[in-house]
């Protein structure tokens, strides 16, 4: 091995990268922009997840009880009446909603079973933990509290839990399931379209097509069809295996599965088509996944709710096609809701709206990149 | 000149990249049916100008016409054939299947084509190998696939930048041959290129500088301008920066 030739080969590597920018730029903004997401979403959240507490429990225990679990960090506590508590939680504004029962402070003077019950949305695991936490401490202090003055007739606590979807039955696969299904669709096809689309000018066909009777609508209706096509058939084949391999949980229609599917992976052509329009080389195209993609990742609601991500943070989710579309995937299979869903047809509509507005996106950038 | 009228007609176009002036009050007839050369240096602004006749380029000022159209005209795309110097094609398709995808968007698909994309790679000697993925082949055999695609769809106006680059002598006689003859059915071919002995096959030559025409006439008128017997003295002597 030759030391001057290996550094050859060194430098000409950094020589490279002093002609390119904007590659040094993402190699040295992107990990302090994806860490700093991290950052916000795991410590920065000033949003933890809404819980109704419906205290029926006229004696003190119920008003301890429930000013503990209002003074808890994890959770963000309102009192409220049953009939508001079951509402809030049936159009998803909480997390869950705990019931103190009306004899909890004879249960709890006495030495009996002290069962809060606790309802839970149950579609998001990282919204149910952190409920469960507090009502834990909340029971915990109480317990402490109760042994100081009797420690003779400590109750037993055991809150019963309900969940509105879901279960205790599934497992963490059936939780992130449907939103992989969307995520796996979306990523792949954006890559290969990004790519394949950069190829036709790189190669020059695309000025071949511009000098053409082609339209510029002409070649993105083409490539949207063209990628559909194979975009349909493995959106289909990640479903069926999801679901009937994988046996990930659905309670809901698998067409409207494959439908949501389908319209982010036409999002994710299109995104593909128009970013193309900003990358020169496949290398440059490579370096739009840590942009396009893992904020979308991070910030769609696939792992850290929505819900709880930090004000400003929730903006830029909800400007985010695959919010709406992990949203809709979740919806349909761990809610079993359809199309006479609001929030269902609000998904599919946002998800379709990405779309358009991004095949005029790239069809309006076309001409203008290819001369 | 033919006496059909110009099938292009360019009038002091300036086209201008950044500092670049690579057009720069450019103006050329050329008539029906006619072959005309472009013939410069490397940077004269031949492929511009080229580009421009099929709208790739927008130019900062002059005017186009191309059969009887002004640009910016889409309609007039589908009866142009384009070959860019680089021989732009699907590497991973086949031979036949790239000039089949020429033809379609030019509205000419499925069976109805069949008889002109055979007759193309005819013309370019390639019908042996239409099965041949286009990745596999050499680079003068990827130019006849290129120039097959060019010409299709039967063009009135043939835009060829430097079309035989890579192709063997041989071959290069036989499209030239094919040249004149469509030339003689009417269809107007502009060509740059660098090779003096294909500049001698065009009806007229343009010749071009820092984006102007410096000279303009057949290749004898242009050896008489210069005063010197052969056409690459009468390029270099005319392409002087003096002149």
């Amino acid at each position: 091995m030759s030391l001057r030739r290996t550094a050859a080969v060194a430098r000409r590597i950094l020589q490279q990268f002093r002609h390119d920018p904007r590659t040094l730029g993402l190699l040295f903004v992107a990990p302090l922009i994806i860490l700093g997401l991290f950052y916000f979403l795991i410590r920065g959240g000033s949003g933890v997840p809404a819980v109704d507490v419906v205290n029926l429990d006229g004696g003190p225990v119920g008003a301890v009880l429930a000013s503990q679990l209002q003074a808890s960090t994890q959770i963000e506590v309102t009192v409220t009446s049953p009939a508001r508590a079951e509402s809030d939680l049936a159009n998803d504004r909480t997390a869950a909603y705990i019931v103190l029962p009306a004899d909890l402070t004879a249960s709890a003077t006495s030495g009996g079973v002290v069962a809060a019950q606790v309802h839970l949305e149950g579609t998001q695991p990282g919204l149910t933990e952190p409920v469960l936490a507090a009502l834990d401490q909340s029971e915990a202090t109480l317990l402490g509290s109760l042994g100081a003055e009797n420690s003779a007739h400590l109750p037993t606590i055991r809150p019963s839990l309900a969940y509105l979807h879901g279960g205790p039955g599934l497992d963490t696969l059936d939780y992130f399931g449907g939103a992989f299904i969307g995520l796996v669709v979306f990523f792949l096809v954006f890559v290969v379209t990004i790519i394949a689309f950069l190829r036709e000018r790189s190669q020059g066909t695309l000025e071949r097509l511009m000098a053409s009777p082609l339209r510029r609508a002409d070649i993105v209706a083409g490539y949207m069809a063209g990628f559909m096509v194979v975009a349909a058939v493995q959106a289909v084949e990640v479903a069926l295996f999801t679901l009937y391999a994988l046996h990930v949980h659905n309670q809901g229609n698998v067409a409207l599965v494959v439908l949501v599917t389908l319209l982010l992976a036409l999002v994710a052509v299109n995104l593909g088509i128009f970013l193309s329009m900003f990358a020169t080389t496949e290398f440059q195209a490579v370096q739009f996944i840590p942009l396009a993609i893992v904020p979308q990742v991070l910030l769609s609601g696939i792992v850290f709710p929505v819900s709880t991500e930090p004000g400003w943070l929730q903006g830029l989710s909800n400007v985010l096609p695959l919010t709406y579309g992990v949203d809709g995937l979740r919806d349909v299979m761990l809610k079993g809701l359809g199309l006479g869903s609001s929030s269902v047809l609000l998904d599919l509509g946002v998800v379709a709206a990405f779309a358009v507005a991004l095949v005029l996106a790239a069809t309006a950038t076309l001409r203008q990149r290819a001369s | 000149m033919s006496a059909a009228g110009p099938a292009v007609r360019v009038e002091e176009l300036v086209k201008s990249f950044g500092a670049l002036r690579a057009l720069d009050g450019a103006s050329l007839q050329v008539g029906t049916g006619e072959i005309y050369g472009l013939l410069g240096p490397n940077g004269a602004g031949k492929t511009t100008l080229i580009r421009a006749l099929v709208g790739l380029v927008a130019a900062d000022r002059g005017t186009i016409e191309v059969l009887g159209r002004r640009l910016p005209d889409h309609a007039v795309l589908a009866e142009i054939g384009y070959m860019p110097q680089s021989a732009a094609l699907y590497a991973d398709l086949t031979v036949e299947e790239n000039v089949e995808f020429f033809a379609a968007i030019h509205d000419q698909g499925g069976a109805a084509a069949r008889p002109r994309v055979t007759e193309a790679l005819e013309l370019v000697d390639l019908l042996a190998r239409r099965r041949s993925v286009v990745a596999t082949l050499s680079g003068g055999m990827r130019q006849r696939v290129s120039l097959a695609c060019a010409l299709v769809h039967r063009p009135r106006l043939l835009l060829l930048d430097e079309p035989t680059v890579g192709v063997d002598p041989q071959l290069r006689a036989e499209l030239w041959q094919r040249f004149t003859e469509m030339s003689a059915q009417g269809v107007t071919l502009i060509v740059s290129s660098h090779v003096m002995d294909e500049a001698e096959r065009c009806q007229r030559l343009g010749l071009l500088r820092f984006g102007r025409l410096l000279a303009e006439g057949t290749a004898a008128e242009l050896r008489r301008l210069a005063g010197v017997e052969r056409l690459e003295d009468a390029f270099l002597a005319l392409s002087e920066p003096s002149r």
